[in-house]
């Protein structure tokens, strides 16, 4: 049943900020492992709370590997929450 | 009694994003695009499937049946744990979209909605609703994700753009006038009507009507007097011919919540941890829209003799003669109930109802005691506010967090 993992990593992110519809886009990121991972796609980004404060999910994909990374806006941080497994 | 066609122009639009919770999981999840998926509610193989994909539905995958089952049937069936955020945004931004196009929007639930262009300006009329749906689905692609797709409904009632929209599933755009009314009942069956379900169909098949089509031709007084033997019967010629019945508001007459264990061996104590759970929450969620409450229902289905249906289930009500609002209060009125409640517990219910708003309590003898409860109910309230909910709570549910959580609610928007 379980298809992702959870995690809770601090994470290097390069993003683009700009305008538009989308105005942050991560081009890609680096985990405490060193493991790159380049964003090939933006699934979804939503923003939620936790508490009164904003962050924002972005769900994404390396093509092969679903990602959840999110940025707290609050403290400009950022978290790789989940992982899918292999499917 | 209208007796004729509606000929009007159709100024009803129904908006729906059929398989939505799936939906929006494929467009998240990129790598869940083109497979079989079910959102369910929790992560174990026994839970009940919420929404199913059309890649899963297409294998026979039905909503209700439970994922261990669906994937005998779809071996690859990806089970997806439901991701409420995520829809209440997806919700929003359709919600925001379709308010650019009209003053009068009514969400019917999360995944579907009404515009109703009866009011709008006549540029927006002029530009046709046809035109308009089409750009309502390229803005949900543009501004969602790719992956969104919804079904579109024009005619001249809600009941029958509703019908429209499930015309040509998973990407439709289907208009129905009174031109083509005929045609487009012609392929359907009764029950593909909304509000056609078994016991219905039966009652109108006891009279011979056997299609839509028969429907529509049936009197007034047929369907009054033999079918629906009430007003129903007269609203339903009204709705099949494309007049207007279904515009009414809904007001909250109740605010309740279901849980079922997520464990049958658990000790009444660790029963009453959840039901307290419960009555937190139907505070907070009747507080949020205002109001306080006179009375409370506690319901429980059991596990009780096979095929006996009565003894499965067991409630007890309670109507107080002064209105009610704090968590406090709620689960001493619904504990004191449930203390009578049978063994064997498979699921819990708690319902507040006589709903009024909040400030017009009348003043009793125990004014200086009900405004402490109030600001101390307010303060608890503003801190949930600020840092979440069930942040402040009491020191009995501390432990049930983890298995009560917040789903989303079909049906209703009162809570997005």
């Amino acid at each position: 049943m379980n298809d992702e993992i959870f995690l809770n990593e601090r994470i290097d992110v390069l993003a683009k900020f700009g305008t538009g519809l989308n105005p942050c886009v991560p081009i890609k990121f680096r985990r405490p492992n060193g493991r790159e991972v380049v964003v090939t796609e933006i699934g979804l980004r939503h923003p939620t709370t936790q508490g009164k404060r904003a962050v924002h999910v972005f769900d994404v994909t390396d093509g092969a590997i679903d990602y959840r990374i999110e940025l707290d806006s609050e403290r400009l941080t950022w978290q790789l929450t989940r992982m899918g497994d292999a499917i | 009694m209208r007796d004729t066609y509606n000929t009007y122009q159709p100024l009803i639009m129904h908006i729906d994003l059929n398989s939505c919770f799936a939906t929006v999981e494929q467009q998240a999840r990129v790598v869940l695009r083109g497979k079989p998926v079910a959102v369910v509610n929790r992560r174990t193989d026994q839970t009940m499937i919420v929404t199913a994909s059309y890649e899963a539905k297409a294998a026979g995958v039905k909503l209700g049946m439970k994922l261990r089952d669906a994937r005998k049937l779809c071996p690859g069936l990806v089970g997806v744990e439901s991701d409420p955020p995520k829809y209440r945004y997806v919700y929003h931004k359709l919600l925001d979209i379709m308010n650019d196009y009209s003053a009068h929007v009514t969400m019917k639930s999360i995944d579907e909605g009404v515009i109703d262009f009866t009011q709008a300006p006549q540029a927006i009329i002029d530009r046709g609703l046809e035109n308009i749906g089409r750009e309502i689905k390229q803005r949900l692609k543009d501004e969602i994700g790719t992956a969104m797709r919804c079904n579109v409904g024009i005619a001249t009632n809600r009941f029958l753009a509703k019908t429209a929209a499930s015309l040509h599933k998973p990407d439709g755009l289907d208009v129905i006038t009174h031109e083509n009314l005929r045609d487009v009942l012609g392929t359907l069956k009764l029950q593909d009507l909304t509000g056609i379900a078994e016991r219905n169909a039966h009652r109108l098949e006891s009279v011979g009507v056997m299609t839509p089509l028969d429907f529509l031709d049936t009197s007034a007084s047929v369907l009054h007097n033999s079918v629906f033997k009430s007003i129903d019967g007269d609203k339903w010629h009204q709705r099949l011919h494309g007049w207007e019945v279904d515009d009414v508001a809904i007001t909250t007459k109740r605010v309740g919540r279901q849980y079922v264990l997520d464990d049958f061996n658990l000790t009444f104590d660790e029963i009453l941890q959840r039901l307290h759970h419960l009555c937190e929450s139907v505070g907070w969620r009747m507080r949020k829209q205002g109001l306080s409450a006179r009375g409370i229902y506690v319901g429980t289905r059991t596990f009780g003799m096979r095929g006996d249906k009565r003894r499965n289930y067991w409630h007890a009500t309670h109507v107080s003669q002064t209105p009610f609002f704090s968590d406090a209060t709620i689960y001493s009125l619904a504990r004191h109930l449930f203390v009578n409640a049978s063994p064997n517990i498979r699921d819990i219910n708690v319902h507040v109802y006589l709903l009024q708003p909040h400030e017009q309590s009348q003043v009793s003898l125990f004014a200086d005691e009900i405004a402490r409860e109030r600001s101390v109910v307010s303060a608890i309230d503003q801190l949930n506010d600020r840092y979440g909910e069930h942040t402040v709570h009491s020191a009995d549910t501390l432990k049930t967090s983890p298995f009560v959580k917040t789903k989303i609610p079909f049906g209703s928007t009162r809570y997005l």
